[in-house]
């Protein structure tokens, strides 16, 4: 009779923690795929991302341009990372500091009055408001964090067991 | 632990260096490192003048400032408008005829993306940025 009581209290938490699993897997794959559509469509207009980092007026042209040319591989490699879960907490941590820094960007902007498009997702991005964009990536950034918690908490009890 | 998540950090930095770079290098004739708009897609007043009459301008900055002044013939076309304003126009440009689109001045980017709009979404050639803006353009005139 005990035998089965434990038996079946085991079952049920396996079944938790795989539906536990599977539940953060999907939202590991969700955030990647949105950073490698992002980062593929700007890959793609290097120019036109250029042009939106610029109308951010934070940093001088040349840096813009070199930023248009590297940020977008780097979303798309930390996507990768993401998925198969190699270099999965370098690419947490990266993908959380470029949102964070787009963020405050966003606000930064807006504070100073300048009406720009985000570039985020190029210019399907462009008529974005300005609580859509900010909405998006604050959705995006807890994801991240829950993420980032979710691989140390595994980590820990990785460690400990 | 901290210093696997510093060299993870570093690696991907590192891999998307060689795209980014590869990136930068198929790209050089289409970008300048400079400036914002190419050399050759830029044009002074004094250049534009001497087109006469086979020169539009466009006025890129926001409606207000268009109607309180602009460049005499001016049409105006803003981003924030562009659905409405860019069949007037199309209606007035022809073939041959260049286009000179100015913003308030040297830093505004307004006529830069107009400019960039024209050659890509309705294809058109002979596009350029006034240098110096609607600024550059009262300097030389008033």
């Amino acid at each position: 009779m005990l035998n089965a009581e434990v038996s079946a209290h085991g079952t049920t938490s396996n079944i938790k923690h795989r539906a536990s699993n599977i539940f953060w897997r999907i939202l590991g794959l969700i955030i990647a795929g949105i950073f490698i559509y992002a980062g593929a469509i700007k890959a793609l207009d290097p120019v036109q991302f250029a042009s939106d980092i610029d109308n951010y007026k934070i940093l001088p042209w040349p840096i813009s341009v070199a930023l248009a040319f590297y940020l977008p591989w780097l979303e798309i490699f930390c996507g990768f990372a993401l998925v198969v879960r190699w270099l999965y907490r370098g690419a947490l941590s990266i993908l959380t500091a470029l949102i964070l820094v787009f963020t405050l960007a966003t606000i930064a902007a807006k504070v100073r009055g300048l009406d720009i498009t985000c570039g985020c997702f190029g210019h399907a991005s462009q008529n974005w408001s300005f609580p859509a964009h900010l909405a998006t990536n604050v959705a995006i950034l807890s994801a991240l964090m829950a993420l980032w918690f979710q691989s140390a908490a595994k980590r820990s009890a990785t460690t400990a067991g | 632990m901290r210093s696997s998540l510093v060299r993870q950090v570093l690696i991907l930095l590192a891999l998307a260096l060689a795209p980014g770079v590869g990136e930068a290098v198929y790209f050089r004739h289409r970008i300048s490192w400079q400036s914002a708009v190419l050399p050759s897609e830029l044009v002074t007043v004094d250049q534009a003048r001497t087109w006469g009459g086979n020169v539009i301008w466009v006025d890129a900055r926001p409606d207000e400032e268009f109607a309180s002044d602009h460049v005499p013939g001016a049409l105006s076309l803003n981003e924030d408008q562009w659905n409405e304003l860019l069949p007037q126009f199309l209606a007035v440009w022809s073939p041959g005829k260049k286009v000179a689109v100015y913003c308030s001045s040297l830093s505004c980017n307004a006529s830069r993306e107009v400019a960039r709009r024209l050659r890509r979404e309705a294809q058109l050639p002979d596009v350029f940025v006034l240098e110096g803006g609607w600024e550059a353009w009262l300097k030389k005139n008033r």
